[in-house]
């Protein structure tokens, strides 16, 4: 198992060259003049081209890379052209918050989804089935900026009983984990429910059935653990999604997070914290993609990775 | 576990999500709750929450580039001379200004007994050392200039006179200096606070004289600032003043529902009707300095005839989009810069009249109308692309057929301001905020003969008479000729219709009731040293 962790990171390590090959370039080919953006219209053309001479824009891709790739590996991610601070120190201070948001979100939408998806499967065709499967077709729809604004419009406006935006206390946290997390519940209890009626149609399912156990037993000892297979795989891509496209619940309820740094930094052209966010999105997808299958194969016994030793 | 426990316990879960949120004593909808999320016990009664859609990029002059810069900057950072909201020049740090006899330098009599925030003496030197520093002369020389620094580029030295006397020598007479001095970015901070900045390190606590002092930052999130006990103007009335960004126009008016803010900044056209409605809250309605307009490429041969130009002046319907698409915010404009400028003279607007357009196009030999290719930014201005969409349809009623292309605005710049032989377009948008409030900064950069592209003049205009006028007011400087010598260009500028003259921007910020005495700028500042909370 460890080498198979180990051999997973080291593969990684191409994956995030690549990555930053990419950003590298995408956001190059943009067109439009960073430098113009960042000086302002009013900004004289010495400026303007201060700017330009200062980010290197003059040099060949090459060239700019070059730097960018040297001064990566020795942590340095260079200044935001913006706000001329550490790159490091900016991501830093949004990294938090939006693991907070998508940590919460992750964690609502596990409860609401697999209790759902759980007993729908169960109780398949049933009132409760067709409701919840009806609210998380309507889940999956809802633009999360509708939710966000009616969420603040009940629970802020009209009842007063939490923050509309903002970040501080636990209070400013449950509109937006719940807006995110929602959304993302509803795509949980899908894939829950036809996982599980899968599994719950297998021929080991009869067999513990007509062994005697308890309904109860066959269904959450012998069926969910094996079900969970697929809807761990969508709660892995998930969370990866709710730590960059978080934007639009970042931007309804004013959260500071690194999706709605992301957003201002392409609109400002703010080249270097592009690269560093979509970096460090980047070597979280990848853990988290690592964490997923080596939860595989805990869950199920039939799925290991190389070594004979079952380690 | 049995069945209908699960689902049970689903509800259960549910139900505490929602609930979750409303400890006993919250139940009731608290009209003014605690501004500071961080429940630290302050007194409720004077601290301000203002809400702006964006964060500055920096409160360092040398880098100062925005609007909310601007805004948050003055309560703590404080100029020389206060551009007041009537377009006048008022004594701020400096009490008096005169120019020498032959106008080549400026004297300015510095206000004695002011002491920066850390407890330094405001003086010449501290002066010198700000000025110096934005325009990297002297101590400073081969360092970064101010991306402002353009603003004092007729400056060649500061020179200390006396304690309280600084000297501006200037490469040639120029009237408008006193203007640029008042600028938000030309802020005095502390010598002390900027020397101790280390190598790369960027400034994150200004320390000025202003009547608030920095209390935090916390990026992406807020600024808090506290009354300045000392102030040389006296202590304001508020004991904190914080600054919160919130990018989402709709979320802001929800804070000033809620009570979460006092203020906020920009509401959104179709929200005004609505809080109007509100008893507790307050709509203020103020001026912009900014033109919004539509360039010709006067190097294209069909805009060479004035009378073309005048007739797309005459076929926009200027009133029907301030009406329907601002929901009467804004007005047409009557001259190249807004009325709250020094030097404006009242010329338009064009009246709207598609049968004159017609006539006019049909004299100049274009009876069947022409294409265009109209580019715009998209995002850029209030609803920039919905006004071209606009004037599209109303080009279309006399024969004038506009082709849409758009840019985001880091793209469009690049894209419009380009030397003729580059240009792709036959018209673009473009707006301008005369931001000294002096006709100078409004007309010269954008209508100036030496200023084509990468400066300003985008259009290519060249007037001779209009270049003679614009440079005899920079270097004269007794007002009434100014003003006088400004009128006579902007009644060529106009009749020459280089633009297709569109609105002067309005802006809309609302205040809950009980706040009394911001001050809404032109400037699009919002200014809170005199406000209190009743």
């Amino acid at each position: 198992m460890y080498g198979y962790i180990l051999r997973r990171l080291l593969l990684a390590i191409p994956v995030l060259i690549g990555v930053s090959i990419l950003v590298f370039a995408i956001i190059r080919l943009i067109p439009g003049d960073p430098a113009r953006a960042i000086a302002g219209v009013q900004a004289s053309p010495e400026f303007i081209e201060q700017v330009r001479r200062d980010l290197l824009l003059d040099e060949g891709l090459h060239v700019q890379y070059y730097v960018y790739m040297t001064n990566l590996l020795q942590g340095d991610l260079g200044r935001s052209t913006f706000t001329r601070r550490p790159v490091t120190v900016e991501l830093l201070q949004r990294f938090p918050n939006t693991i907070t948001l998508a940590a919460t979100a992750m964690v609502i939408a596990t409860i609401i989804g697999m209790s759902a998806g759980i007993i729908s499967a169960t109780k398949r065709y049933s009132l409760f089935d067709n409701a919840s499967m009806l609210a998380a077709l309507v889940g999956v729809a809802a633009p999360v900026f509708w939710l966000g604004v009616m969420f603040q419009l009940l629970f802020s406006v009209q009842l007063g009983w939490l923050p509309s935006g903002g970040i501080g206390t636990w209070k400013h946290l449950v509109l937006p984990a719940l807006t995110l997390g929602l959304a993302t519940a509803a795509l949980i209890a899908r894939i829950t429910r036809s996982s599980m009626l899968e599994v719950l149609r297998q021929d080991y399912i009869t067999t513990a059935r007509s062994k005697g156990l308890v309904e109860s037993v066959v269904t959450y000892k012998h069926a969910l653990k094996n079900a969970m297979i697929p809807v761990v795989t969508v709660m892995g891509l998930q969370f990866g999604t709710l730590l960059g496209g978080a934007v639009l619940t970042e931007t309804v309820f004013s959260w500071p997070g690194i999706g709605r740094l992301m957003v201002d930094s392409i609109l400002a052209r703010d080249y270097p914290v592009v690269q560093g966010a979509v970096l460090l999105l980047a070597v979280f997808f990848v853990l988290i993609n690592l964490v997923v299958d080596i939860i595989y194969a805990f869950l199920d016994p039939r799925i290991s990775y190389g070594s004979k030793k079952g380690e | 576990m049995k069945k209908w426990l699960f689902g049970l316990l689903v509800l259960l879960l549910l139900t505490g999500l929602l609930v979750s949120g409303c400890p006993a004593e919250d139940v009731t909808p608290d009209p003014d709750p605690d501004p500071d999320p961080n429940d630290v016990p302050v007194d409720v009664e004077q601290d301000l929450v203002i809400a702006i859609g964006a964060e500055p990029e920096s409160l360092d002059s040398l880098l100062m580039n925005s609007a909310p810069a601007a805004t948050v900057s003055e309560h703590m950072i404080e100029t020389l001379i206060y551009l007041d909201v009537d377009g006048t020049l008022q004594p701020s740090l400096a009490e008096s200004w005169e120019p020498t006899e032959d106008g080549l330098a400026w004297d300015l009599s510095l206000r004695q007994g002011v002491t920066f925030h850390d407890g330094e003496p405001f003086n010449a030197e501290a002066v010198k050392y700000n000025l110096d520093r934005f325009m990297a002369y002297g101590d400073f020389e081969g360092q970064t200039a101010a991306i402002y620094a353009f603003l004092l580029g007729e400056v060649n030295e500061f020179e200390v006179i006396d304690e309280y006397t600084l000297r501006l020598h200037l490469n040639q007479e120029f009237a408008p200096i006193i203007s640029h001095l008042s600028h938000s970015f030309v802020g005095m901070h502390s010598p002390a606070s900027l020397g101790a900045l280390g190598e790369d390190e960027v400034l994150e606590a200004p320390v000025g004289t202003g009547a608030f002092k920095i209390v935090s930052w916390d990026r992406g999130e807020r600024i808090v600032m506290e009354r300045n006990e000392d102030y040389w103007g006296g202590a304001p009335e508020l004991e904190t003043v914080t600054f919160v960004f919130v990018p989402e126009a709709g979320s802001r008016v929800i804070m000033l529902e809620t009570g979460e803010a006092h203020a906020i900044m920009a509401v959104p056209p179709t929200e005004i009707d609505r809080l109007e409605a509100e008893a507790d809250i307050d709509v203020v309605f103020e001026d912009s300095v900014r033109v919004i307009y539509i360039g010709f490429n006067l190097e294209d041969e069909r805009f060479n005839d004035v009378r073309v130009r005048q007739a797309l002046n005459h076929a926009v319907d200027k009133e029907a989009i301030i009406a329907t698409i601002f929901q009467g915010v804004g007005s047409p404009s009557s001259a190249p810069v807004v009325p709250a400028v020094f030097g404006y003279t009242q010329v338009g607007p064009y009246e709207y009249n598609p049968e004159l357009a017609m006539e006019l196009l049909a004299e100049a030999g274009f009876e069947d109308g022409f294409d265009i290719e109209l580019f715009h930014p998209t995002g850029r201005y209030p609803q920039d692309s919905t006004v071209i969409e606009a004037v599209q349809a109303m080009f279309a009623e006399v024969g004038v057929n506009a082709s849409l292309t758009t840019y985001d605005w880091g793209t469009y710049l690049d894209t419009v301001i380009v030397p003729p032989e580059q240009a792709e377009h036959d018209l673009y948008m473009l707006g301008w905020g005369t931001v000294t409030l002096d006709a100078d900064y409004g007309l010269y950069a954008l209508h100036h003969s030496t200023q084509w592209p990468p400066r300003n003049n985008v259009s290519y205009y060249a007037n001779d008479e209009v270049d003679a006028l614009l440079d005899e007011a920079r270097v004269t400087p007794d007002t009434a000729v100014r003003e006088a010598l400004y009128a006579e260009a902007i009644q060529l500028i106009w009749d020459d219709a280089p633009w297709v003259y569109l609105h002067n921007e309005g802006q809309v910020n609302a205040v809950r009731s009980n706040v009394h005495g911001l001050i809404h700028h032109p400037l699009e500042n919002i200014l809170a040293w005199d406000a209190y909370i009743e």
